[in-house]
């Protein structure tokens, strides 16, 4: 048989199988038996088991269960609410500062926790009621917080990245500070944009207060005394100085980034039994089982994917197709724009990590030989899987800020969500056009790479 | 029918659950099914199979929380044991690694009973009841063959690596057949699973093509 009729064979297989609706973690799994029966040495069904072990029993993989503890036990507990009540005191007197403390307080809980999902129902069930009772119209509340909590996948540490790290065969600890500079981009994009729009409605509610006299709660002018700002300050402290305890452990050279995981989910679990009185079995059961459900269908997703790709390899499907990505001779920005938007096109339909595991094989190859450093492309590729969280048609947080705020219209906040999106893209233009965003930060932690582009 | 996501729209906004934290999104229904993890469905010949694997998975749960939390102590006392005596050891990655490699099989047939293991579901709204009904029977076939010669295969591989006496190949050395029994009992235990939701997706498209004609 042919190589293309092998390629085109192995995608209708993979096409059919997952579009069957069956678990994505089986489906990759038996796409690949199916392969290995058909098409390589008998003996090569005998070691699937040996094969997937091998490939999960790495520590940088295992740690991601680790970080998912971590992030976890701070979603479950009010550190939250307190992050945001702090933020909100202390950006009163900023105009939009409601707005802005929305998106800080996304970012930094985000950083904290590691995930979107988590940040967006953290923040947003304190944050959305009080921006509405402020007078902020529903979508723009709603897509404060859903592109506010993507910020969890770029900034360190991310789950994605972690896979990115190890798909790519790049150093995890650099891929994690290339992610800091993007992520403060897109917080300054988000805060900015929070602002301007935040002037134009509330120009609209003093003209609307002038021509019939009805008062816009955003006309309201709240303050915080000094006290009360100070108050707010020692129950955010401790997960602040996690934050940057765990980030002095990677980058001080303490911790390998797996042992950063554990010590950052045993201290997330210190602390919220500390400040919050989280110890008892009954408070911690839920949060390790939890955690459980979401590492376990996560680690089958990664165990399978990489057996998936382990043939598509061995069949040397995912070789010819790099081959044939290079022969087409794109310019380096088409071809770059090109792998862009499949990884939009998938997001449509696959998770990041199905994403990242199944195409790696396939498009670093080429980006690597049109002379892009991969760390950097690892930014690109997270923001713009970020951007699939809160695009439509099937952004998950959008359906998470639903579940939160029920009477906003789904159509309202997708409307309020895609400003957002196309800050995502400006933003990936951004670090196209200006690449040390995403790689000054690492080259002066860690020195650059030679030859790395 | 408890399906987890829920009102999510179906597999593809739970998948994106994927980056972590999205449990918590869990509605309800999906929650009280996590406490049974018994598809109401199941026929009643293989109601003690499923009560024993519910069981089972409670217990598995249970030894899935103590590795998460033995795995932070481990990897915290690497850093502290590094940091204080300067001396570097390789014993706790690798416990590490075979304790969450552990809690990670062991969890897989709870995570089936509760049919937490995410996919692409946009199809079954397009179907017939009846389609889809048999449709779920196609996907329960397919996973449980692939799991079973999963099981079967790890089986292999944990008796060639005891008679065979393998151990990892770092200095501390370790025997594999540790991680292996968890593989090969996690995934036996997913395989009965899947036996049970296949046995109660053939009753569920009974009662459909019942209930129609």
């Amino acid at each position: 048989m042919s190589m293309l009729a092998i390629g085109l064979l192995f995608a209708g297989v993979t096409l059919l199988f997952m579009m069957s609706g069956a678990p994505i973690a089986f489906a990759l799994g038996a796409v690949a038996v199916v392969f290995m029966a058909f098409f390589m040495p008998a003996a090569s069904l005998d070691t699937i088991t040996q094969n997937v072990y091998e490939e999960m029993a790495s520590i940088t993989l295992l740690s991601i269960p680790l970080f998912i503890l971590k992030g976890a036990a701070i979603g479950r507990s009010r550190a939250g609410q307190d992050l945001y009540a702090a933020l909100h005191a202390w950006m009163s007197r900023v105009p939009g500062g409601l707005g802005i403390a929305n998106v800080f307080a996304c970012a930094l809980f985000a950083a904290m926790a590691g995930s979107s999902p988590a940040t967006c129902s953290a923040i947003g069930s304190a944050g959305i009621p009080e921006m509405r009772k402020r007078g902020y119209s529903p979508g723009f509340a709603a897509g404060i917080i859903a592109a506010g909590g993507t910020l969890g996948i770029l900034l360190p540490p991310s789950i994605t990245m972690i896979l990115y790290a190890v798909a790519a065969e790049q150093s995890l600890g650099r891929l994690f500070l290339a992610g800091i500079g993007p992520g403060l981009l897109l917080v300054g994009l988000f805060a900015a944009y929070a602002v301007v729009r935040y002037r134009r409605e509330h120009r609209n509610a003093i003209a609307a207060h002038a021509s019939h006299g009805t008062a816009s709660a955003m006309l309201d002018v709240d303050t915080f005394t000094l006290r009360q700002k100070v108050e707010m300050l020692p129950r955010v402290l401790p997960f602040v100085i996690l934050l940057i305890g765990v980030m002095v452990a990677l980058y001080g050279g303490f911790a390998t980034p797996s042992e950063t995981a554990g010590l950052g989910a045993l201290l997330a679990l210190v602390l919220i039994a500390v400040v919050y009185g989280v110890w008892r079995v009954k408070d911690v059961a839920p949060i390790l089982s939890a955690t459980l459900k979401e590492s376990t269908m996560l680690m089958f997703i990664i165990g399978m994917s990489l057996l998936f790709s382990y043939v598509m390899s061995y069949l040397h499907i995912s070789q010819s197709m790099a081959q044939w990505i290079v022969a087409l001779q794109l310019s380096k920005w088409l071809l770059l724009a090109a792998i862009l938007l499949l990884v939009v096109i998938l997001g449509f339909f696959l998770p990041p990590v199905s994403i990242i595991l199944m195409t790696a094989p396939i498009i670093l190859p080429p980006l690597k030989t049109a002379g892009f450093d991969l760390i950097w492309f690892g930014v690109l590729m997270t923001i713009v899987m970020e951007a699939g969280l809160i695009h439509p048609p099937v952004g998950l947080n959008l359906f998470v800020i639903k579940n939160i705020a029920p009477d906003i219209t789904l159509g309202q906040i997708i409307r309020g969500v895609l400003p957002f999106v196309v800050l995502m893209f400006v933003a990936v233009v951004l670090i196209c056009l200006l690449p040390g965003i995403a790689t000054a930060l690492p080259d002066a932690v860690m020195g650059a790479v030679p030859g790395a582009r | 029918m408890s399906d987890p996501g829920g009102d999510l729209p179906h597999g593809l906004g739970a998948d994106a659950a994927l980056l972590a934290g999205g449990a918590s999104l869990l509605p309800e229904s999906a929650r009280a099914g996590a406490r049974s993890g018994i598809d109401p469905a199941t026929p009643r010949a293989l109601m003690p199979l499923a009560r024993a694997l519910a069981l089972a998975n409670r217990v598995m749960v249970g030894f899935g929380m103590l590795a998460l939390l033995a795995a932070s102590l481990v990897l915290t006392s690497s850093v502290v044991t590094r940091y204080l005596f300067k001396s570097s050891t390789d014993w706790q990655d690798e416990t590490a690694v075979f304790l969450l490699v552990g809690a990670t099989f062991l969890c897989g047939a709870f995570v089936q009973s509760i049919r937490g293991h995410v996919g692409i579901e946009a199809v079954s709204t397009l179907l017939s009841r009846r389609a889809d009904a048999i449709r779920r029977i196609a996907v329960d076939l397919l996973c449980l063959a692939f799991c079973a010669l999963f099981a079967w295969k790890s089986w292999t591989l944990l008796h060639e690596a005891w008679v065979d006496k393998q151990t990892t190949s770092s200095s501390w050395a370790p025997p594999l057949w540790i991680p292996y029994l968890l593989m090969s009992l996690g995934m036996t235990l997913l395989a009965l699973q899947l036996v049970v939701h296949l046995a109660a997706s053939v009753n569920r498209a009974r009662a459909v093509a019942a209930g129609e004609r």
